[in-house]
């Protein structure tokens, strides 16, 4: 990207021919993090990113207009026998095209893995239908990073940080699960501040945590990360800015990206590492896309693992009326977890577990996504009960499968011609049955304070999308190593969930911060050793 | 779709002024609103029929791709309004106001609350 004639755009810091950056494509919780802690580190950084530099003040707290300006909406097709190919079938996944990636839109929940959701495989055995693996890394791993990532979220319940406060909608869920007999009943480890913490407020209580925060209270790689690499003199952030392609020399290390940026021009930037973490589902794309002679199914693909394995937990939401007032709306809209299913007994007919989890719509999103495409004056009615409702989400983890997979749409091609990618998927008999019974979970705590009436609603389009670049110890059985690194390509990295070999029943964020912390260790490292 | 019978019209008079939008930005959108209407009018006029049988004229042709647009533009546009929100006891955006902590965020009283009980 050159200077622009009318100054509106900031003149790149480094020079496009600068062989010596690291490239990060993306920048979410997992590139924003790993981006910034290598330009504290003294590395040189340049962060494409797709979205536009919105600021927290710009954020709107109307839910259909957020997701336009927030939410990622280029085109994606989908096939398979999931209710989304029916009901939206060109919004898969909902996550954001912002500086910040999914992490603007993040409620902050953040439960840790257990140690036996790294290795499943071994626990479970073989299931039919399901490409099971065990994580190469186990939680003993992972347990000093997943430290540092609570001190940076200022997680609740963790150094310190006060508990959220019980809100409205709390108070219906959680009495009821405590009536219920669930022991695992809190309002959680959020990553909002409770109390003033690293230069932003404590929550006014505000809601539309799925909106952008206007306050900054909640951590984000918008508020609380890039601009900490700023400060460093060694980021060059590039908004706006679409990866198309990724190079390699014909030794088959990669040395550059190529993007369209804000003008539609196409610009390239050399690079002597590449870190991509654009979300599962374009991760899996720019690297199909970035298929060459060399790597003729896709860049880092020689274990035809790039875009399968496609996770999106299993989901749900429960609803319900009760003859008195609720306002679900105000205050935090997650700070609230039952976490007394997330344990693995295959007695309950799945395996695996889930979590019951606070949650709220506006009646805008609620009319859309509570019965999708209902209609009449019963609907109409239900929604006047709008204040009397509470509501909670159900998330479990899924069972990858090979078939559940991006590829590109070669039919289809999106604003920079590309092929866009296309998402398929079908529930596994093991994913269908935990549903069921988390339905049945979910409308037991209101039935146990006397709900009216309760509602089932279907899965949204995803917000949690994972390990279409799975780990593994073999590089046959994955995409990447134990650090993220590309079996087939030494100096590419996959820094965002894309990297999951199983996706356990925590919402994910949390994990792709470590595992970004864990990874900017290794490459500090290997930059050190000269190895890369 | 969405009868709601404390709503003034102009509630639902947003979803017309979408369509004819939607309408004016592409010929092949107008075609099917154009078609969809003068299908619906195919008997007696729709607005003329009672309530009832309105419903059953649209359950007739629910699915369609002129319904389906009728009625995504519909959820969207009443539910979005503040009119609909003030109806259904939404309060909606709170920053400006200093958000919901000194204003009930917390003020449910006919349960305890979970965290203090034991």
């Amino acid at each position: 990207m050159s200077p622009q004639p009318n100054g509106h755009r900031p003149v790149n810091r480094f020079a496009a021919d600068d062989s010596d950056v690291i490239v990060v494509i993306g920048s979410g919780a997992g590139g924003g993090t790993l981006a910034t802690e290598l330009c504290e580190r003294g590395a040189k950084v340049v962060l494409i990113e797709a979205g536009k530099h919105h600021q927290p003040e710009d954020f709107i707290n109307d839910e259909w207009a957020s997701l336009n300006q927030l939410a990622w909406l280029d085109e994606r097709t989908t096939s398979g026998s999931w209710r989304i190919a029916e009901e939206f079938p060109n919004l898969p996944a909902w996550t954001c095209k912002a500086v910040g990636g999914t992490t603007v839109h993040w409620a902050g929940c953040c439960p840790r893995f257990k140690e036996w959701e790294f290795r499943i495989r071994s626990e479970h055995g073989p299931i039919d239908g399901a490409s099971l693996l065990d994580w190469p890394i186990g939680l003993s791993d992972l347990e000093p990073y997943y430290d540092k990532a609570e001190d940076r979220l200022g997680v609740t319940r963790t150094n310190g940080i006060p508990a959220p406060p019980s809100n409205n909608n709390f108070k219906v869920m959680g009495s009821g699960a405590k009536r219920v007999g669930y022991a695992g009943v809190s309002t959680g480890r959020m990553a909002f501040n409770t109390v003033p913490r690293d230069g932003r407020p404590a929550t006014v209580q505000d809601g539309f945590n799925y909106q952008g925060d206007k306050q900054r209270a909640h951590w984000s790689t918008l508020t609380a990360e890039i601009p900490k690499a700023a400060k460093t003199g060694r980021l060059d952030l590039r908004p706006e800015s679409m990866a198309i392609r990724i190079q390699h020399d014909e030794s088959g290390k990669v040395t550059g990206v190529v993007y369209v940026d804000a003008e539609g021009n196409e610009q390239r930037q050399k690079a002597r590492v590449v870190c991509v973490a654009c979300n599962a589902i374009e991760t899996a794309r720019l690297l199909l896309n970035s298929a060459s002679p060399l790597f003729p199914d896709g860049l880092a693909n020689s274990s035809g693992q790039v875009g399968r394995n496609y996770m999106r937990h299993v989901t749900g939401a429960v609803f319900a009326t009760f003859d008195k007032p609720v306002r679900m709306y105000r205050g935090e809209t997650m700070a609230g977890i039952v976490t007394d299913e997330s344990r693995n007994d295959p007695g309950r007919g799945f395996v695996g577990g889930y979590y019951l989890q606070l949650h709220s719509l506006g009646p805008s999103f609620l009319a859309t996504f509570l019965s999708p495409r209902a209609w009449g004056r019963d609907f109409a009615e239900i929604m006047e009960q709008y204040d009397h409702m509470a509501g909670m989400l159900l998330v479990g983890e899924d069972l990858p499968q090979e078939n559940n997979r991006v590829t590109l749409n070669r039919d289809a091609h999106d604003q920079f011609g590309q092929p866009v990618p296309n998402v398929h998927f079908d529930d596994h008999r093991n994913d269908a049955a935990m549903r069921e019974h988390a339905y049945a979970a979910g409308e037991s705590v209101y039935a146990a304070v006397d709900a009216l009436r309760t509602f089932r609603v279907p899965p949204y389009p995803a917000s949690h999308n994972l390990g279409t670049a799975r780990m593994s110890a073999r590089p046959e059985d994955g995409v990447v190593n134990e650090f993220g690194r590309a079996h087939d390509v030494p100096n590419l990295f996959v820094s965002d969930g894309s990297v999951m070999t199983t996706g356990a029943a925590a919402n994910p964020t949390l994990t792709i911060v470590a595992l970004a912390l864990r990874q900017a260790d290794h490459l500090e490292q290997q930059l050190k050793a000269g190895a890369l | 779709m969405y009868p709601h019978d404390a709503l003034p019209d102009d509630v639902y008079a947003r979803v017309s002024e979408r369509l004819a939008e939607a309408a004016r930005e592409e010929s092949g959108t107008a075609r099917m609103i154009e078609d969809g209407v003068s299908a619906l009018n195919g008997g007696r006029p729709f607005a003329e029929l009672p309530a009832d049988e309105q419903f059953e004229t649209l359950k007739g042709i629910d699915g369609s791709e002129f319904f389906e647009l009728v009625r995504s533009t519909a959820v969207v546009e009443v539910y979005s309004d503040r009119r609909t929100w003030q109806l259904v006891g939404y309060e909606g955006p709170s920053f400006d106001k200093g958000g919901y902590v000194k204003r009930g965020f917390n003020d449910l009283d006919w349960l305890p609350d979970p965290e203090a009980a034991s």
